[in-house]
């Protein structure tokens, strides 16, 4: 497979907490979903394939460069042109139009502005604010500020990007826009997301990656751990076939972690 | 707690796009939290029928004709699919004309928008207000001379970093962050403080003797490159606390053991800091061991502070 995404013995520490212990992936183009408890190490991750943080230990491959180590830096400048991030915390500058926020993430990663103008005004219209392209950042709701967070995550036409939660505060007509404008990205960038809720995995992911307790519990397509699901029984009360995939996969998982 | 729920016809509205923009706002903020409306509207917009995405399709191409746009033909395109998110006809406007000194003002972000800019014009309308209001007269020179180191150093403070700028974690995995644009802002900070401090102290009453009007700017540059540099292990607002409350503190206690009228009167003798060569040559090599170590810690400055 072609990897966009290379990482090996990644670990990641808060304080004396491990939140990802030694942990290997690999990820190719497409729309990969991230699943897991809370506090399981999503996040963790994501920041760290984000170059927003440092990890403790492990190399890290974006897009054929290490990124890792401090002496990447470099590397590190020019993945970061074509990376697109969404943090879960999404912060905001409350006196920008969403034209200025947008621009100004364009500037930060060092767009042609010959280019951005025009750039910017599409991600805008992929999200569906085009009508609210000049409306201050404090007059918008919060589903549609999560909004301007992915216009500003794919406004470089990102060949990688990552998505911490992305369909937070989304109500669920515009959840189905996003996964469709997700499945359209994935078509050319490796798209992660990170997400609690199962069906955004469902509809919009062709694999899925379950992170339990710092560790990678179970990595497969969509349809196989739904198939993992089936064999759980047929009791309707217990979810959709990939919920049940999800409680068995973490379940067997968290069995043979315990035994050894 | 009134228990209210969207009407048929604001759904139906919503559905064919033609909803008063506030009804539009509060249907949205509603199905946010309510399951039964959120699948009725959903269930309306996909309802609209097998001509629904047809004329959208032709809307889009006629935008596209009718208006000139920047995107030319690709904007025009309905991107993600018939009835984009809201089915509502886009405003195409152009991007207002951006300068150069616009940009530099955006790099700045958030520290010369925020209660920074505040407190420099709090600083000079009590100095002014002290000069001739408060009848110090004189003095004020030397008192505005001893807060002005501190003052660029507290635009640092509220510029950057985790705690100061809510786009932090974007900002950090950009190409355009790190050190470069902490610089880019504190340029920004000193690029304002310099000229409203020199303007301040051209309309303050004359004094006898004492230090110049620029005596503060060496001062000021050391003092916001320490605070740079130690930021790179504390994080930038707990570095410029640290490094304001140091400050401070040289100030005050050399002045503890004279008698107030002598402070207000006189010269305070925290002044001597700035007089002479000495003292500036002291402070130019205070500066460059600030930017040495600066230098040394400009990678810590590529990721996110972790404090």
């Amino acid at each position: 497979m072609n990897s966009t995404v290379k990482v090996s013995g990644l670990t990641v520490r808060h304080r004396r907490r491990t939140a990802l212990d030694s942990v290997d992936l690999d990820f190719g183009p497409g729309v990969h979903g991230l699943l897991g408890p809370n506090g399981a190490g999503k996040t963790s991750l994501i920041r760290v394939l984000s170059t927003a943080a440092a990890p403790d230990a492990g190399r890290i491959e974006l897009l054929g460069s290490d990124v890792g180590a401090a002496s990447d830096h470099r590397a590190r400048a020019e993945v970061r042109r074509r990376l697109g991030y969404l943090p879960q915390e999404f912060g905001h500058y409350a006196g920008f139009t969403v034209r200025e926020f947008v621009a100004y993430v364009a500037w930060l990663k060092e767009m042609d502005s010959t280019r951005a103008a025009a750039a910017v005004e599409r991600a805008v219209d992929r999200v569906g604010l085009a009508d609210r392209i000049d409306s201050r950042m404090k007059t918008l709701s919060g589903g549609m500020v999560r909004r301007v967070g992915i216009a500003q995550a794919i406004v470089n036409e990102p060949e990688l990007l990552l998505l911490d939660e992305p369909t937070a505060g989304l109500d669920p007509e515009q959840r189905v826009e996003f996964r469709a404008l997700m499945r359209d990205l994935g078509e050319h960038a490796t798209v992660i997301l990170s997400t609690h809720l199962v069906e955004d995995v469902v509809t919009a992911c062709e694999g899925v990656t379950l992170i339990e307790a710092g560790r990678v519990a179970y990595r497969g397509t969509t349809r196989e751990l739904a198939a993992l699901g089936k064999d759980g029984g047929q009791d309707e009360r217990a979810g959709s076939p990939i919920e049940r995939g999800y409680t068995t996969a973490l379940r067997s998982h968290r069995a043979t972690a315990g035994a050894r | 707690m009134t228990i209210w729920h969207v009407a048929d016809d604001q759904v139906l509205r919503y559905a064919e796009g033609t909803a008063l923009e506030t009804d539009a706002w509060s249907l949205e903020k509603h199905v946010e939290s309510c399951t039964s409306c959120a699948e009725r509207v959903s269930a309306a917009v996909r309802g609209r029928g097998a001509a629904a995405p047809l004329l959208d399709e032709v809307r889009a191409a006629v935008l596209a004709a009718a208006v000139p746009v920047s995107g030319g033909a690709e904007a025009g395109r309905p991107v993600t699919g018939p009835g984009a998110w809201h089915g509502r006809a886009p405003a195409w406007r152009r991007l207002p004309g951006r300068h150069r000194f616009g940009r530099v003002l955006w790099a700045a972000g958030p520290a010369l928008r925020g209660p920074w800019t505040g407190a420099l014009a709090l600083v000079v309308c009590t100095a002014v207000a002290l000069a001739y209001g408060g009848g110090l007269g004189g003095s004020v020179r030397a008192l505005l001379l001893l807060v002005a180191p501190v003052l660029p150093l507290a635009g640092v403070g509220v510029s950057y970093g985790r705690s100061a700028d809510p786009l932090h974690e974007i900002i950090a995995t950009s190409p355009g962050g790190g050190l470069r644009l902490l610089l880019t802002r504190t340029a920004a900070v000193l690029g304002v403080t310099v000229p409203v401090l020199a303007l301040v102290w051209a309309v303050l009453p004359a004094s006898a003797g004492g230090p110049g009007p620029l005596a503060w700017l060496l001062p000021g540059l050391a003092l916001t490159l320490a605070a740079l540099g130690i930021g790179s292990y504390l994080g930038c607002r707990t570095a410029a606390l640290v490094v304001a409350a140091g400050w401070a503190a040289a100030v005050t206690v050399p002045a503890l053991d004279t008698s107030p009228s002598t402070l207000l009167d006189g010269t305070p003798t925290a002044l001597r800091y700035f007089a002479g060569f000495p003292a500036q040559g002291a402070w130019a090599v205070a500066a460059v061991l600030g930017a040495a170590l600066l230098v040394l810690r400009r990678r810590s400055f590529d990721h996110l502070e972790t404090s």
